[in-house]
């Protein structure tokens, strides 16, 4: 049992919450030094099972070995103790403070009651410098990007000299290129010696980082596979439990005539000159890297921000949109990026969720008509098929891809809509609703709707897009049509106007 | 009607007496029916003739906890209301003592709450990243400093025709005036925040300020509404005390605003937005109206009543959090 070739090693692990086991008997071995990826579709019980190992929850049964002797945390700070340290996807930081108040967050150098902080500062910057990174100790936490305030999460893990790491989603908010020094970092770790456990959903982190998977499904342990030695379509089994022949259920639609164009649609200081045009049963990539302007333009076009020129125009006729009721009322829907903070009321039930821009149509007078509203609701919910079993589920009782189904059936709600704008419709969700929501937009695109969807992520953009615009620095630098698309060709057109711009500032 | 999966989602929510009587409103529910055995025991005048007597002073405010009810939904808060008041009775007596007629009075003071209420919505949508509570701390200084300018040194002003402001002191039967414009006012209000399309936007406002403006909800048009609503309320609540005090003063309506703030989170309206009712609220407020009365029966130094109502807000903010734990340990010991 105490064979050191295993760090960590859980066995038997149950976790309940009230009505639900959130993990039933699940096991996971780390082995010394690898890097272990574990993966599962959004509600698996990874997240659970990280708080679990992090002492955040206490598990109802079930052992857990540090170095082959038996531990019971009681709390994040005896796992801390014991040397381990969680980085999560939203770094849990201070803004206000500074990078080496937050490395030091809880164990400050202090003598005679006085935190010491030039000695702090020093072995802050140390410890950055560890990681290459491109910021200073001083430096305020909250001016700093997501992938900085990342980079800052693991010095703060290295600061407590922890041995095993645990890195929940770290790449879902970072750019092509951060992901890169993300990558850096984490091998840099395990040649140090520290063991690491990684989640996340993209298949790239697992291949490029882990040697080892473990995947969990519905609250159990399914496998853990070598991964130089499984393959895709085995491991998306494992995790769906079923088999995805279709990734990019991509309709054969005729596309028909132009029904949403944009043009030369200005606003200072986030996009300039952008000009597109979606016909019936179109669906239109935008890419670029985070940053480029794509949500700005589309947020300008449903009257969430004013832009300073430009027309819209829907089926010929010039539109006035200044605010997002008005773009309702036009049938152009957008499904923000956000679903926690811009798609869903989290504290409502989902059936309000999904009635929300409706309600006013459905009202009798100025009283709303409930009992419409909640059979409405629950069609809807029906047709998207969702993991709920009641309309009055709190959306934040929800995974995140069941969530993004919900905002997907309060867009389909509004009968009137025209033109559908998504988002990042896939950020942050699992394989076998990305499938499903895919499906959801060729379903869309077979009824001749206008689609556009906005992606960082290249596969969809790929699969799924009939024309591709590529937007770098605020402009539009390329218009693909789906044969001519490649994934070189994307990237350095996303990329060009931002190595020329610094050619011009040399 | 079974989706493409198969799987009904239910619609149909369950409603169960045990959960009404678990919940807040049922909880002040029964905290008022043990009040009123409380208060007849202490005091051997209190009766329906006499609390119908002694109702009318306490009665004014309660208007204003209505549309206040609706700021604090939105996740705003509003203390300029004691002033308002304050502004509006004074404005009052100047009206009339000028000599117009009744109905110009009424509607005199109304506008000038109304008026006032629009001032702060105005601001507070105009500049929405500025937190409620500084602006309306503004209007506050603002309008009770033009109060106090209009009364000059003297500091009061009394309501010479006491006739034209008669009507609203007045009795039908037993009944005052006021409580029917109170009772009219908690059943409009009640039922908009409740079932109407409005309502609905306030709490979505309270709820996610963000989404609901991406799901189309006029989030600054909403916010304006309920800050004028409230002025217009405020201006009510200073004619009826104009109408019983037959004047006005500097300290006319201080204080008020907290008073009202705290019968809406005595009854269940969180600070933070988006949740309570005005059925809670309106309990809470009859709550505190009925030991006001009965502790005054007996003579008890009013300032005691205060510290007694200060005490009461506290343990009510803090029943709900104690209540949620023990549910959620309850259901812990269920699923295991």
């Amino acid at each position: 049992m105490s064979d050191s070739e295993y760090i960590l090693e859980l066995k038997d692990i149950t976790k309940i919450f009230p009505g639900v086991k959130a993990l039933n008997r699940v096991q996971f071995q780390l082995k010394r030094g690898e890097i272990h990826a574990l993966m599962g579709e959004n509600g698996a019980g990874k997240s659970t099972f990280i708080k679990v190992i992090t002492g955040v929850h206490a598990a109802e049964e079930g052992h857990m070995y540090l170095e082959g002797e038996e531990v019971h945390f009681k709390g994040p700070k005896d796992a801390s103790k014991a040397g381990i340290a969680a980085v999560y996807q939203h770094p849990t930081t201070y803004p206000t403070l500074s990078v080496a108040e937050n490395i030091f967050m809880g164990h400050e150098i202090i003598k005679n009651g006085m935190i010491q902080w030039k000695e702090m500062n020093r072995q802050a910057d140390e410890l950055l410098s560890k990681l290459h990174a491109n910021f200073k100790s001083t430096d305020e936490m909250g001016a700093l990007s997501v992938a900085q305030q990342q980079m800052t999460e693991i010095a703060k893990a290295l600061s407590t000299n922890a041995k095993i790491v645990i890195l929940d989603e770290p790449t879902a908010s970072l750019t092509a290129n951060e992901s890169e020094e993300l990558y850096r970092i984490v091998e840099k770790l395990r040649d140090d010696g520290v063991s690491v456990i990684f989640i996340s959903h993209r298949f790239e982190d697992m291949y490029r980082l882990a040697s080892r998977v473990t995947v969990f499904r519905d609250s159990q342990y399914i496998g853990t596979y070598d991964v130089d030695k499984i393959t895709n379509a085995d491991l998306i089994k494992a995790m769906v439990g079923r088999e995805i022949t279709d990734m990019f259920p991509k309709p054969d639609v005729k596309i028909g005539e132009e029904i949403f164009k944009i043009e030369g649609l200005s606003r200072t200081g986030f996009f300039k000159n952008v000009s597109l045009s979606v016909h019936a049963g179109e669906i239109v990539g935008m890419t670029g890297l985070v940053g480029a302007g794509r949500t700005e333009v589309m947020e300008a076009v449903c009257g969430i921000t004013k832009p300073d020129e430009g027309k819209v125009f829907l089926n010929g006729k010039q539109l006035k949109i200044k605010k997002p009721s008005d773009a309702m009322k036009e049938g152009i829907i957008l499904l923000p990026e956000n679903r926690s903070t811009q798609g869903l009321i989290l504290t409502w039930g989902l059936g309000r969720n999904v009635t929300l821009p409706i309600q006013k149509k459905l009202a009798k007078g100025f009283f709303n008509d409930i009992k419409k509203e909640n059979e409405l609701a629950r069609d809807f919910l029906e047709e998207v098929d969702k993991g709920a079993v009641s309309i009055f589920d709190p959306a934040s009782s929800l995974s995140g891809g069941n969530q993004q189904k919900v905002v997907v059936a309060k867009a389909l709600a509004q009968d009137n809509m025209k033109v559908i704008i998504l988002d990042e419709p896939t950020k942050g969700v699992d394989v076998g609703a990305k499938a499903e929501i895919y499906a959801i937009m060729g379903e869309l695109a077979k009824k001749g709707y206008a689609i556009i969807m906005i992606s960082s992520e290249m596969p969809e953009i790929l699969g799924m897009s009939d024309t591709i615009y590529v937007m770098c620095n605020g402009r539009i630098t390329g218009c693909l049509n789906r044969e001519e698309a490649s994934q070189e060709h994307i990237l350095s057109l996303s990329m060009e106007h931002s190595d020329k711009k610094k050619e011009a500032a040399q | 009607m079974a989706g493409k999966s198969g799987r009904s989602i239910k619609a149909e929510q369950e409603v169960s007496f045990k959960k009404l009587i678990l919940s807040w409103e049922g909880a002040l529910f029964i905290l008022i029916i043990l009040l009123n055995i409380f208060n007849a025991s202490i005091s051997p005048s209190y009766t329906v003739t006499n609390i119908l007597r002694e109702m009318p002073k306490y009665l004014a405010e309660i208007l204003m906890m209505f549309p206040m009810a609706y700021i604090l939904v939105l996740g705003d808060i509003d203390i300029s209301v004691g002033s308002i008041v304050c502004l509006c009775a004074t404005m009052t007596c100047f009206i009339s003592n000028a000599g117009a007629p009744a109905i110009v009075t009424y509607i005199g003071c109304l506008a000038v709450g109304l008026i006032c209420g629009m001032v702060n919505g105005a601001v507070a949508t105009r500049f929405p990243e500025l937190p409620s509570m500084i602006i309306t701390l503004g209007t506050q200084i603002i309008y009770r400093g033009i109060a106090e300018i209009s009364l000059g040194s003297g500091g009061s002003v009394s309501f010479n025709d006491t006739k034209k402001i008669m009507p609203l002191s007045k009795k039908i039967g037993p009944v005052p005036v006021v409580l029917f414009v109170v009772i009219i006012a908690a059943v409009i209000f009640t039922v908009v925040l409740a079932k109407c399309t409005f309502g609905r936007e306030l709490y979505a406002i309270g709820s996610n300020k963000l989404s609901a403006f991406y799901a189309g909800v006029e989030v600054q048009k909403c916010r304006f509404i309920a800050y004028s609503l409230l002025g217009l309320m405020a201006g009510a609540c200073g004619l009826f005390l104009t109408a019983y005090m037959y004047g006005a003063n500097t300290t006319t309506g201080q204080g008020f605003e907290m008073e009202v703030i705290a019968m809406c989170v005595f009854g269940g309206i969180a600070t933070t937005g988006g949740k309570g009712n005005l059925i809670g609220a309106i309990i809470a407020g009859a709550i505190i109206v009925l030991l006001r009365i009965a502790l005054g029966q007996i003579n008890l130094n009013s300032q005691l009543i205060l510290v007694i109502i200060g005490a009461m807000l506290i343990i009510a903010v803090l029943i709900p959090g104690i209540q949620a734990n023990l549910k959620a340990r309850r259901k812990l010991k269920q699923a295991r």
